[in-house]
């Protein structure tokens, strides 16, 4: 029963809505990123006819409805005035398209955008956009149209922080789009591959400025907007002239959010959903073996790095500000035992931020299991300050009940005096951004790129406690900042390489963060639902299939 | 054809009721009603013997609090040590009533459960039971202003959605027995109030009342000396009744990770933790084994309950 | 009567306001405000005071609620920090369907604990009504979270005979709509049947001991139109007052329900607003519901007014 605490409507905590910068290389297909991976860990479900779970088999069929089950509710259509976590995405990938998309190798493409292109220096970029292209409310799109875009995003509270680094946006003909940043940036396009990349039209625009705060969605993506009743049902319909000839199959999607998740997986076993999205690996385990069910995870194809599940310490209170401490917490906590009982099983010991098989992997010094360690480490602490104490919080949800019901053993078996609090989302998410907590259970971090992740690791975000800092650990690493900014402003693979993998060591050294496991994400469709994750881009190449919990509506269709 | 009901004259009651809130009026009425009957002497109900199920829910009652309160002495495991080589694991010998999710034995947590539920129980009703009863007692033998500006207290406390207030209080005050018996406690008030109140209104107009005021009773003695064995009847019932209601209300605060903090067991959470994860399909018995005990809980009190009642000429009240 | 109306009116007002403030107060004075949850990853310093300003949250306390009063008397309840939706709204496609969840559940509590109090109280004691008070007692000690996951395995995943989730609204399809309410009303009808019995099954009991009854009996009255209009009669009242209570309790108590069953009602929004400290919808929620208890509680007593001639009005 997990209820959706963790991408509750405004968990921010998620994917992509900091597009602050990139490093994929547009254009260097299969360079940085690695693609897809054969890890022997996945738990992919041949469906029945043996072919791959999500990958269609036989000829794309016309029509039919799918009614998705979602883990919560969106919370508005206007990309300026909203933070999409994964269920956000996935209803508004149904209208909007992203300017580029992120391809199966890991590069970032051309998707709505025709082309984009950078000067020798990487910070000024051309954009030419396709022709012909028109709004569901038959407007087109031009480069005016998003300048105007541009423009009320980054006047918006909620996303002008993202844009940070664009100078200026300007058209320069009606089709091409000339975009100055304020420093090179070789990985600008995959920005535009998230929530901030989302083409708008001019009417949303103008309705808001009307004062219309709940304008009427305005797209280019292959469904049309029909109607959103809140915490009940979103529905679109078949977008006729979708710019992407033959697609989509469908003629009508539907997402339901059910945030309960044993309910959710009862609806769909009873007919009431064709497929749903999950975050709780039991589901991954309970759908493997049924042979009705396909189960897509992110186990396997993890573009970047994966969310992972970790607790947060704060570095700046006591006893976590003592690097001891925190060594200590490590040492005593053993991932096999937490995976084995969160984790379903599935995942493997971290000792970062990448998997073994992402180009940037390198082993880190993170500290093994080891209680005796552990315990030497807090008897020196305790002569010096007492008995170390400790309270971990948490949010009201069963599978992180037991979760910080095991780590509680664990570290008190190595000398700690550690008391639970479970308490809301939204209380949660307050104490981390103005520091008010010791340890705490967070996921983040999952991006396709770790670029994406500066805002919370970064020297400059990280404030005193009681004043409001993204980088809620308050780890002060200036080895750290210096890394992540060459990373950003490099066209060098090996430096970036090297840098993020230094990032990596440090964070293993500085220990703000003492990591679970990868936090999967699963969808789970009855047979008949094709090809829910094997979606291309429009040149032909395959897409990133899965994006942490985020699958393309486009290329899915009902067989009979 | 007339309604023989009104042989039975208790109109200065109704009277006196019906100016403040005719509805809840009513039902209190029914519990002067029910006071003011003559016993019928030749109900056969009297003479039965308590009988086999009477002292079957007097033992169970005896064993829950004893073991509750002796927890610590009895040769238990530690209701909180996880072993992670036996988790879920049904009934066997090594623990009697098989282990939970994360290898806890569920007989320790069975037991020490026992104590944070029996706990916010009683002392939670006890809490509305020394404020509201004895605001209801004093109030509804007074009257007046006092009475009214009470009786609107206690309707607003009801008219506000309690969840709000639940959550908005945790979250100021923190998770924690106290608290919790507390906040529980503060919400039976209003109840409380207003049964107990309803009591004391009809024992204010008995005679035997009327004729102390006139001999020059003081009203403390009056309300100590009449009123109050009086009351008590029907206060013991209730009462039981809402015990019976708040063990069950914690389970619904656990859901909602309002309750104790983990991993103190309750029965509310070891319900809760038995309905998780879809543990009702894979592993029932976890549930099952506070819920029974929680189920013949609730069922003995109601049943000592109802035989004393019958026993010693007490008319079935209210409740 | 005007007069008796007039006082009710009254108390309507005062229980209003007063629940109105206490709302206000209660979500105003929880550490944190809409901010965080709005500002996601943008959240500054300077953003955060703009944002604030925006919402009109800097205001001294007082001031905002009178802003907030002025607007309910406009009948401007406000809207949603996050989705924007009007709190009208809000309740307007919530409060059916809560509405139904009571009507339907209570239906079923009384269906189930009039005709069982009505056989037993006759016999007290006796096996019947042993089995009766057992069941009863069990359905009390399981609430409604563990009440809906067997109710689901069972009837929906298992036999297929009602959906796990969902909701239809009663204006597109009435005969599917209550189809698929029946689980959600059940998951919280446990503990109503449980109270309903004990209470009509102690009054009956009671009652039938009294001399009138006997009196009848002597009379020559057939047991069922003694136990009808004689016994029952009298006997309703502490249970309407007892449905009163119980009704109240369950206006926004539904949350469990509609979390479990993905029903969008009121208890749902209710419980989200608190915890986003989305605090219009909080406040105007608390106030609707606090409205429709007294006035539920009004209707109640006027029933009573009619049924018992004893009961004065003045």
């Amino acid at each position: 029963m997990t209820k959706s605490n963790d991408m509750s409507r405004r968990t921010f905590l998620s994917r992509g809505a900091v597009a602050g910068g990139a490093v994929v290389l547009a254009g260097a297909a299969g360079s940085a990123l690695a693609g897809c991976s054969s890890d022997s860990t996945s738990s992919s479900t041949t469906a029945a006819s043996g072919s791959k779970p999500g990958v269609g088999t036989g000829t794309p069929v016309q029509g039919g409805s799918l009614t998705v089950g979602n883990m919560a509710d969106i919370d508005g259509f206007y990309p300026p005035n909203n933070h999409f976590d994964t269920n956000g995405y996935n209803i508004a990938l149904t209208i909007y398209d992203t300017l580029c998309g992120v391809a199966a190798d890991g590069s970032t493409q051309p998707n709505l955008c025709e082309s984009i292109t950078p000067n020798s220096t990487f910070d000024g970029w051309t954009m030419k956009l396709r022709s012909g292209i028109k709004f569901n409310d038959g407007s087109d799109l031009t480069a005016a149209v998003i300048v105007a875009n541009y423009q009320a995003l980054n006047a918006s509270l909620l996303t002008g922080q993202a844009l940070t680094q664009i100078a200026s946006v300007t058209a320069t003909d009606s089709m091409t789009v000339q975009y100055k940043l304020t420093a090179p940036n070789p990985g600008f396009p995959n920005g535009l591959t998230t929530q901030v990349g989302m083409v708008f039209g001019q009417a949303m625009i103008d309705a808001v400025k009307g004062g219309n705060a709940r304008p009427t969605p305005v797209g280019t993506g292959p469904f049309i907007f029909e109607s959103w009743q809140p915490n009940d049902h979103f529905t679109a319909t078949r977008n006729p002239s979708y710019w992407r000839k033959g697609l989509p199959y469908l003629d009508k999607i539907t997402f339901k959010p059910i945030p309960d998740t044993v309910q959710r997986e009862a609806t769909l076993k009873t007919g009431g959903v064709d497929m749903l999205v999950s975050t709780d690996p039991l589901t991954i385990k309970r759908f493997s073996d049924k042979p009705d069910y396909q189960v897509v995870d992110t186990l396997t194809g993890v573009i970047g790095e994966p969310s992972v599940a970790f607790i947060m310490l704060n570095t700046v209170v006591p006893p976590t500000d003592d690097i001891r401490i925190r060594q200590a917490l490590a040492k005593g906590l053993d991932q096999a035992t937490v995976q084995k009982i969160f984790g379903a099983g599935y995942g493997e010991p971290l000792d970062g931020i990448f998997l073994p098989d992402s180009p940037y992997y390198k082993k880190t010094s993170y500290p093994t299991f080891d209680p005796a360690g552990a315990k030497k480490l807090v008897a020196q602490y305790k002569a010096e300050h007492g008995t170390p104490k400790l309270e971990l919080i948490t949010i009201t949800d069963p599978r992180l009940a037991q979760v910080v019901q095991i780590i509680q053993q664990m570290w008190n078996q190595v000398g700690f005096e550690v008391t639970i609090s479970q308490i809301q989302q939204a209380n949660l998410v307050s104490n981390f951004v103005s520091g008010k907590f010791q340890a705490a259970t967070s996921y983040q971090f999952g991006n396709v790129t770790p670029d994406l992740n500066y805002v919370w690791w970064s020297t400059t975000t990280a404030k005193p406690v009681g004043q409001i800092a993204l980088n809620f650990a308050r780890n002060v690493d200036p080895i750290i900042e210096e890394n992540m900014l060459t990373a950003r402003h490099t066209a060098d693979t090996a430096t970036r390489t090297k840098a993020y993998q230094t990032v990596n060591e440090q964070l293993a050294k500085d220990l703000p963060y003492l990591w679970l496991q990868q936090y999967l994400f699963s969808a789970v469709a009855v047979s008949r639902v094709q090809n829910f994750a094997n979606p291309t881009l429009p040149s032909g190449a395959p897409a990133y299939a899965f994006n942490e919990g985020i699958f393309s509506s486009t290329a899915i269709w009902l067989s009979k | 054809m007339p309604d023989d009901r009104e042989l039975l004259d208790t109109g200065a009651s109704a009277q006196l009721l019906g100016d403040r809130f005719p509805g809840m009026a009513a039902m209190d009425e029914h519990v002067v009603a029910m006071q003011s009957e003559k016993l019928d002497s030749d109900d056969v109900l009297l003479k039965r013997p308590f009988g086999f199920l009477f002292w079957f829910a007097l033992v169970w009652i005896a064993i829950v609090f004893l073991a509750a309160i002796f927890a610590n002495l009895l040769p238990l495991q530690n209701p909180n040590f996880q072993n992670y080589s036996a988790l879920s694991q049904g009934p066997s010998s090594a623990h009697l009533l098989g282990t939970d999710d994360l290898g806890r034995d569920l007989l320790a947590r069975l037991i020490f459960g026992a104590r944070v539920s029996l706990i916010v129980g009683f002392f939670g009703v006890g809490i509305g039971l020394i404020v509201g009863g004895t605001a209801g007692l004093i109030s509804g033998y007074k009257g007046g202003r006092l009475d009214v500006a009470l009786n609107a207290g206690s309707f607003i406390i009801l008219a506000f959605p309690a969840i709000v207030a639940v959550i908005a209080i945790v979250t100021f005050w923190g998770q924690s027995l106290v608290h919790i018996t507390i906040i529980l406690g503060v919400a039976t008030i209003p109840l409380m109030f207003r049964v107990i109140r309803a009591s004391s209104l009809s024992f204010a107009q008995r005679d035997f009342v009327v004729a102390a005021k006139t001999m020059g009773a003081t009203d403390t003695r009056i309300v100590l000396r009449e009123i109050f064995p009086n009351v008590i009847p029907v206060t013991v019932t209730f009462s039981l009744i809402t015990v019976a209601g708040i063990i069950v209300i914690e389970g619904t605060l656990a859901f909602l990770g309002l309750s104790v903090n983990l991993p103190t067991p309750s029965w509310g959470n070891l319900i809760n933790e038995g309905t998780a994860n879809n543990a009702l399909s894979t592993d029932p018995y976890i549930m099952l084994w506070p819920a029974m005990s929680m189920f013949l809980l609730l069922w003995s009190i109601n049943l000592i309950g109802d035989r004393l009642r019958q026993r010693f000429d007490i008319r079935e009240g209210l409740l | 009567m005007s007069k008796y109306l007039v006082r009710r009116v009254l108390q309507l007002i005062v229980v209003s306001f007063v629940i109105s403030v206490l709302a206000f107060l209660l979500v105003h004075l929880l550490p944190g405000d809409p901010s965080t949850i709005i500002l996601g990853p943008n959240n500054t310093a300077a953003n955060r005071a703009t944002l604030l300003e925006q919402l009109g949250l800097n205001d001294p306390l007082w001031q905002q609620y009178l802003t907030w009063l002025g607007a309910v008397f406009h009948g401007n309840l406000g809207t949603s920090y996050l989705n924007h939706e009007s709190v009208t709204h809000i309740l307007a496609t919530g409060a059916p369907v809560d509405l139904e969840l009571i009507i339907i559940s209570q239906t079923i509590a009384f269906s189930v604990a009039v005709p069982l109090a009505l056989l037993v109280s006759r016999r007290p004691n006796r096996p019947l009504d042993n089995v009766a008070t057992t069941s009863t007692f069990g359905m009390l000690a399981l609430p409604p979270f563990v009440v809906a996951p067997i109710l689901v395995a069972i009837f929906a995943v298992g036999l297929g005979w009602f959906p796990a989730t969902g909701y239809v609204p009663f204006t597109q399809n009435p005969a599917t709509n209550i189809h698929d309410m029946i689980l959600p009303s059940v998951a919280i009808t446990a503990g109503s049947i449980a109270v309903y019995f004990r209470l009509l099954r102690s009054d009956l009991i009671s009652t039938l001991q009294q001399d009138f009854i006997t009196m009848a009996r002597s009379k020559g009255l057939s047991g069922r139109r003694i136990m009808w209009r004689h016994a029952f009669r009298p006997s309703s009242f502490s249970l309407l007052a007892a449905a009163g209570i119980n009704i109240g309790a369950l206006i926004a108590g539904t949350f469990v329900v509609e979390l479990l069953f993905a029903i969008p009602g009121i208890g749902y929004s209710l419980v989200l607003a608190v915890n986003q400290r989305d605090y219009l919808v909080v406040q105007g929620i608390a106030l609707v519901v606090a409205i429709a208890y007294v006035t539920i509680q009004f209707i109640i007593d006027f029933i009573f007014t009619i049924v018992d001639p004893r009961v004065v009005r003045e």
